[in-house]
């Protein structure tokens, strides 16, 4: 995990930059440094990083410029602190700014990891808060989904077609619409989760505008889909249950279409395509533009 | 209904489907309207002929002149030559391998001159949305004998007296099975067809439900009628959206013409029938598993006893039967038992669907009766393997799915029966045949089944859970060059250790891919752990693709198809491939057509000539 993390550190003390560069590198970050603010934002205009860690008295462009730099230029990279004086007053302007943490001096290695640790905790939670955020789905829906969901209420094992139809609506099954499939049909949440990850056909995580079915049954492994699959892996840059950058296509594999006379398949969306090639396969892909929405 | 002089029959299964057979459809529609026939000739959109490799298909009435392959473009050719002149168009019908003489009628095509119909009668007769076809062709005959002058008992020994297996794979005599949930005494009980058609390389219930859907239904009646029950489901996985519009649309026409629901042709039999619409579990095809799923739940299997029929969807008795079965019933009640047993041999009676598909020229659906050998469905019937110039050579069969197994070319003859089929290792399965030409590699076909198996493991019993990922991870290894002495039987141990420990089918045939594929071809296990050698190339580290320079001829196709570049040579002079620069991809070998391209062992560093002399 650690491995793919870029850590910029931000001093004009030499000394401070060699060990911290030392002490974030033998943790498996990736840590480079700079000897100023000026430095900094030179350094930042060329790489990317996940997160800085600066001191804030510095000669020519200071900490706190360099953070409200970055808040306006860079707003993704996560700020951590290096203060002699961790009083309120001293840092009160930092935190205004929106940091993540402070490391007081002096510090020691263990001190310095468990802040780099915390402050990555920190942004993964907020990304994940931000996606939650992004799956509020419009009142109406809701609305017409507990609609739908009352209709099946008294019907004994009307889980899984329920599930299906709100698949259908929605697009794929976040927990918080699973919650609300469990408080319409007065089924304990969990009872719904487990149906919702034992069977392929549901997903808990958004799909894209088209849909492609690789088919792996027998008859098309047998003639040659692998090779099909990993063309279409390649060109779209995406594995088999992910979803293009551009949210045009999600891959998805499946067993067995019965439709093995054509072999090897594909489908996208509800159109069948039989006995295709790696060659042919860009082409039909090319035919399925983004929906606008 | 106008009186039509022609009709024609458009094939609408999946595979026509698939090759824009709507499009023909309309096409043709607007083409005799152009031409002012659109009074005398009729169009038709009808189920699944069988040719699929052919799509798409038009099968003219009254001639029967099959016409294949038929491209829009061809569409005004058509309508003009042969319904304004009466000129049938050679070019569009099947014509011999050998001797490329055109075959117009379609029962003289090979293809079909084997088959006997009985299960897939309506094949290309009848437009599967519409009762009115079926009724036609004696449908709800059965079910009126059956409801009005038959007994749950005489229906029952009819079909015990027919000696029906069950057709999705197990074999198990249908009429016992009727007979023992008749017994049980219970304020309900459920009729359920399988359609959770789940082994790849089997689309034989796919193509009933989407060809004539109305024989299952009927079969369904006849059967709750024999058990009691009042109430059923069909079972569909969700892959197949057009077979369960089909059968929606014709459960509609069946309640509205009174077939179903209350008080059946007056005779007091009640039946509600339900379409069940899975979600893409493998095991659900397993009859526990599908009535848990049925229920709402995780389609796990349970311990048996008590069987289903004791106590099945929520714990009422209930019968499940697999699509094909119950699209027999009908005809058994009408024709009789001891027409049903006219056909096939002692043990297995009857006709049985097949898919055939893999390395095979006629790819598609056909129904043979049973105890016909396997060679006359291989090579009259499939037309044999593709590319025999190119000496590309039968080398097995593959049957039942990941629960089956490989039968090689030596068993050939072996009769197409339950018993017999069981006797090589595989089983019959539900009649998917997925054939392997001697450019498959049979470890990595073993490969592929464990991981089908293991990621549609349910996870209940650990043997099959996590047995099946230690013989899949075997197998990558020996596939990968890691194999070691003793693999071969750790992977024959481990398979029945897992047959021994598991719940359900699944688990208990789960291994058989394996065990059969180390049987019939252990030479190419061997060769690919102690030689580090895939001899067909399959398996990118356990192979060293070479050039010999007696056959090249220097033409340079796979100068042109090899992606890396790693070949190069002068026109007209033999081509040499720089191994360093080789990915193993194969691309030269299927490109080359003097069959230059030689597979030696992985890193093999001496000459060409010297492996095709050894």
């Amino acid at each position: 995990m650690s491995d793919d993390i870029k850590i910029l550190v931000v001093d004009d003390e030499p000394v401070i930059l060699k060990s911290c560069k030392r002490i974030l590198d033998a943790e498996g970050y990736k840590a480079d440094s700079a000897s100023g603010g000026r430095e900094g934002i030179i350094t930042m205009e060329k790489n990317a990083y996940d997160f800085v860690i600066t001191d804030l008295k510095m000669p020519e462009v200071d900490g706190l410029t360099l953070i409200k730099w970055l808040k306006k230029s860079r707003p993704d990279i996560g700020v951590i602190i290096i203060t002699g004086y961790p009083s309120q007053e001293t840092i009160k302007d930092a935190i205004e700014l929106g940091i993540i943490d402070y490391v007081p001096k002096p510090f020691t290695p263990a001190v310095l990891i468990d802040v780099v640790k915390r402050a990555i905790e920190w942004k993964k939670k907020k990304v994940s808060d931000e996606v939650k955020k992004e799956e509020e789905f419009p009142p109406s829906m809701i609305a017409e989904l507990d609609r739908m969901i009352k209709g099946y209420r008294n019907k004994p094992g009307s889980l899984i077609p329920v599930l299906q139809r709100v698949q259908e609506m929605v697009g794929y099954l976040p927990p918080i619409v699973q919650k609300r499939v469990s408080r319409g049909l007065n089924i304990p949440a969990a009872e719904v989760h487990s149906v919702v990850s034992f069977y392929s056909f549901f997903t808990m995580k958004p799909r894209g505008d088209h849909i492609i079915k690789v088919c792996l049954g027998t008859a098309c492994y047998v003639k040659g889909i692998e090779e099909v699959l990993s063309k279409i892996k390649k060109g779209l840059h995406i594995e088999v249950g992910g979803i293009t950058e551009d949210k045009r296509f999600s891959l998805e594999a499946v067993r067995c279409l019965g439709a093995c006379g054509l072999a090897p398949v594909l489908v996208i969306d509800h159109d069948t395509y039989g006995a295709i090639s790696p060659k042919k396969v860009t082409e039909i892909l090319d035919a399925y533009q983004p929906v606008t929405k | 209904m106008p009186k039509y002089r022609a009709s024609l029959m458009v094939c609408a299964g999946a595979g026509c489907e698939a090759c824009g057979c709507i499009k023909i459809k309309n096409a043709l529609i607007e083409e005799l309207k152009k031409r002012a026939l659109e009074k005398e000739i009729g169009v038709v959109l009808t189920g699944c002929m069988g040719p699929c490799q052919n799509a798409p298909i038009i099968l003219v009435y009254p001639e029967k002149i099959f016409y294949q392959k038929v491209k829009l473009e061809d569409i005004p050719l058509l309508v003009e030559e042969h319904f304004l002149k009466g000129r049938p168009v050679e070019r569009l019908m099947y014509q011999e391998s050998e001797t490329k003489i055109a075959v117009p009628v379609m029962g003289n095509i090979p293809f079909f001159k084997h088959q006997v119909l009985r299960v897939l009668r309506n094949k290309g007769m009848i437009d599967p949305e519409k009762i009115e076809e079926y009724i036609a062709r004696d449908g709800y005959q059965a079910t009126a004998q059956a409801l009005l002058e038959m007994t749950p008992e005489e229906i029952t020994k009819v079909v015990k007296d027919s000696e029906i297996r069950g057709r999705g794979g197990a074999g198990f005599p249908t009429g016992v099975k009727w007979e023992s949930c008749a017994k049980m005494a219970a304020d309900q009980k459920y009729m359920c067809c399988n359609g959770d058609e789940g082994d790849p390389g089997a689309f034989m219930d796919r193509a009933l439900m989407e060809s004539d859907p109305h024989a299952i239904i009927e079969g369904m009646i006849i059967g709750a009628k024999a058990i009691g029950s009042t109430k059923g489901y069909i079972y569909v996985r969700a892959e197949y959206p057009l077979a369960i519009h089909r059968l929606k649309i014709a459960i509609d026409q069946a309640y509205e013409a009174g077939l179903l629901g209350k008080n059946i042709l007056d005779s007091g039999t009640d039946f509600d029938l339900e379409i069940y619409q899975g979600a893409g579990a493998f095991v659900c095809g397993e009859s526990t598993a599908l009535m848990f799923s049925i229920e709402g739940k995780r389609g796990m299997p349970r311990l048996t006893p008590p069987r289903s029929t004791e106590a099945g969807l929520w714990g009422k008795p209930t019968v499940l039967n697999n699509v094909e079965t119950l699209a027999c019933v009908p005809q058994i009640i009408l024709k009789g038992a001891d027409w049903f047993k006219s056909m096939g041999t002692e043990k297995s009676t009857g006709t049985k669907v097949f898919s055939l598909s893999g390395a095979i020229n006629n790819a598609g659906l056909v129904e043979v009766p049973m105890g016909i050998p396997l060679r006359t469905i291989i090579y009259d019937i499939g037309g044999g393997v593709p590319g025999a110039k190119r000496g590309r050579k039968f080398k097995a069969v593959q049957m039942g799915g990941p629960s089956g197994g490989c039968i090689p070319e030596s068993l050939i003859d072996t009769p197409v029966t339950y018993e017999d089929i069981e006797k090589t290792g595989a089983i019959m399965g539900s009649g998917g045949m997925v054939f392997m030409d001697n450019t498959t590699c049979m470890v990595d076909m073993a490969k592929f089944f464990l991981e089908f198996t293991t990621d549609e493991s349910c996870g209940k019993c650990p043997p099959c859970r996590i047995g099946t990922k230690i013989m899949l991870d075997l197998l990558t290894a020996i596939t990968g060059g890691r194999g070691k002495e003793g693999d071969i039987e750790t992977l024959e141990e481990l398979s029945h250790d897992i047959i021994d420990g598991s719940l359900c089918g699944l688990g208990q045939s789960a291994p058989n891919p394996v065990l059969t594929t180390i049987r019939y071809f252990r030479d190419e296990y061997e060769s690919h752990i102690k030689d580090k050698w895939c001899k067909v190339g399959v398996c990118r580290n356990l192979c060293t693709f070479l050039i010999n320079p007696e056959v090249c001829t220097g033409c340079g196709a796979c100068m042109r198809a090899c992606p890396s570049k790693a070949i190069i040579g002068e026109k007209k002079k033999p081509h040499k491939i720089i191994q360093e620069a080789c990915v193993q991809c194969k691309s030269c070998y299927n490109t080359c057509k003097f069959n230059s391209i030689i597979i030696g062992p992985a890193q093999y560093k001496g000459e060409p000539v010297a492996l095709v002399k050894s």
